[in-house]
C-alpha cells in the first residue's frame, strides 16, 4: 500500500470543514492524532488519497462516512462515579430544589450530552434509587445522548470493564450488575431507565427537540469546542433547560467564561449553573 | 391548534403494527403503515412525515437498508426509531449505524414508545 500523507493545506481545509459540521476545533497540536485517524478511514473506504476521501465525505447523501469519522475523532474515556460529588449535588441539593417546585407526579426530566458508553447516565439513575427518597413521587425520565453511533451502541449493551466499575461501591456492584464473561453487565431495569438517543449538538434542527429538561449534564465536552461553539451550546442547554433548570460542567469547564445566560449556584457540594426562573 | 403529528410505523407482522397504532394514536398522532422497506420508501416519497418507527427483520427490504435508502434521499432530518426483538449489541450497533435516532426493543411499554416518540418530535416541553 503506498504511503497517504496529509499535507498542511490538506489538514487546514478538513479541520474548517470538521469544526463547521461538527463544532468540534481540533488545535494544531492534535495534529498527529487528526493525520492518524484520517489516515485509517482513507484506508477503510478505498479512497486513493486525502482529495479523493474529503470529496466522498462532503458529497455523500447517506452521511455514512461521516458518521464513521466522527466515531473516531471522539474521545470515549469515563467510568462510574466519575466527579460524584457531582451526583451528591444532584441528589442532595439539586433535585430537592426542583421537587419542591413541582406537584406529586409531575415530570422530571434529565438530559445527558454527551453519553460516551452510558456510565454517567446509569451513575445517576443508580444515585437517583439509591440516595433520593423523592424518586417514587416524581415521574422521573433520563436521556442520554451522543454523536458517536458506535458508543451509542455499547451504551444501550450497558457491559462494561472491570476498570469502568471499579470506583462503585461493592454493594451497587452486587446489586445492579451481573458478572459476565467480557465484563459486569448492567441490569434490565436500569437499562430499561435510561433512553440513548443519536444527536448532533452543533445541529440545532437535531437538538429543536430536546426541550423541558429540568438538569442537564455536560461534562467534559465544551472543552473540545472552540469558544464560538461554547456560547452555541450554552444558548442551546439554555433552550433545552425548563426555567429554573440546572446545568453541571466537568470540573475545569466555568460557564461563566462562556456565556452570562446562567447564574452560578454554589451549593455544598459543587458549583452548577441555573437557568433563571424569572420570565416566567 | 397544533398539527397533528404524522409517524409511518413499518412492520411486515399486522399485529405488531396494529399495537403500535393505538399506542401512538392515543398519544394523539397521525399513523400510516407500510408492511415492508419498499412499501415505507413508497409511502414515505409521497408524504412528508414527521417520525419513521421502523422494524428490523421484514421481508423485501429490510429496515437497515429502508433507514439507509432514506437517509441517502432525505439527510438526517426526520427521526427514526428501530425497533426488534432482538437485544444483541450488533443490531443496536447497527440500527445506530444506518441512521436511526433510538434503538427500542420489542415489546415495547406503551409508555416508553410514547415516551421516546414524543421526546424526537420535541413535544416533551
Amino acid at each position: 500500500m503506498t504511503e497517504t500523507a496529509i499535507s498542511d493545506d490538506d489538514f487546514q481545509r478538513f479541520r474548517e470543514y470538521f469544526y463547521r459540521r461538527s463544532g468540534i476545533q481540533f488545535e494544531p497540536s492534535k495534529r498527529y492524532f487528526v493525520d492518524k485517524r484520517l489516515v485509517d478511514r482513507i484506508h477503510a473506504t478505498g479512497s486513493t488519497g486525502f482529495r479523493d476521501y474529503f470529496a466522498m465525505l462532503r458529497f455523500q447523501a447517506s452521511g455514512a462516512e461521516w458518521q464513521a469519522l466522527v466515531n473516531e475523532m471522539t474521545v470515549n474515556e469515563t467510568y462510574f462515579m466519575r466527579e460524584d460529588y457531582q451526583f451528591e449535588c444532584l441528589v442532595q441539593s439539586i433535585l430537592p430544589e426542583l421537587a419542591a417546585r413541582k406537584r406529586r407526579g409531575e415530570p422530571l426530566r434529565i438530559w445527558v450530552m454527551p453519553s460516551s458508553s452510558g456510565e454517567e447516565a446509569y451513575t445517576i439513575a443508580i444515585y437517583l434509587l439509591e440516595r433520593w427518597p423523592q424518586l417514587a413521587d416524581f415521574d422521573v425520565e433520563i436521556v442520554s445522548s451522543d454523536i458517536d453511533t458506535r458508543i451509542l451502541a455499547q451504551a444501550q449493551a450497558g457491559l462494561y470493564s472491570q476498570r469502568a466499575v471499579q470506583q462503585l461501591p461493592a454493594a451497587w456492584l452486587q446489586k445492579y450488575f451481573k458478572r459476565e464473561d467480557g465484563g459486569w453487565r448492567i441490569c434490565q431495569m436500569l437499562r430499561d431507565a435510561v433512553a440513548f438517543t443519536r444527536v448532533n449538538l452543533n445541529d440545532p434542527r437535531e437538538v429543536d427537540a430536546y426541550r423541558g429538561f429540568d438538569v442537564v449534564f455536560c461534562r467534559n465536552l465544551l472543552i473540545y469546542f472552540d469558544d464560538a461553539s461554547r456560547r452555541q451550546a450554552a444558548e442551546s442547554f439554555f433552550d433545552v433547560l425548563r426555567p429554573g433548570g440546572f446545568i453541571c460542567l466537568g470540573h475545569s469547564e466555568s460557564m461563566s467564561r462562556i456565556s452570562s445566560l446562567f447564574r452560578v449556584r454554589k451549593f455544598p457540594q459543587a458549583i452548577v449553573y441555573q437557568k433563571p426562573l424569572e420570565g416566567l | 391548534m397544533k398539527a397533528v403529528k404524522h409517524i409511518l410505523v413499518v412492520d411486515d407482522a399486522a399485529t405488531v403494527r396494529m399495537y403500535h397504532r393505538t399506542i401512538l394514536e392515543e398519544a394523539g398522532y397521525a399513523v400510516t403503515e407500510a408492511a415492508n422497506g419498499v412499501e415505507a420508501l413508497e409511502k414515505a416519497a409521497g408524504a412528508a412525515f414527521d417520525l419513521y418507527l421502523v422494524d428490523v427483520n421484514m421481508p423485501h427490504m429490510d429496515g437497515y437498508a429502508f433507514l439507509r435508502a432514506l437517509r441517502g434521499q432525505d439527510g438526517p432530518q426526520v427521526p427514526a426509531i428501530m425497533a426488534s426483538t432482538e437485544a444483541a449489541d450488533s443490531d443496536c450497533r447497527r440500527a445506530f449505524e444506518a441512521g436511526a435516532n433510538h434503538y427500542l426493543v420489542k415489546p415495547a411499554r406503551p409508555q416508553q414508545l410514547a415516551r421516546i416518540v414524543g421526546l424526537l418530535l420535541g413535544e416533551r416541553a
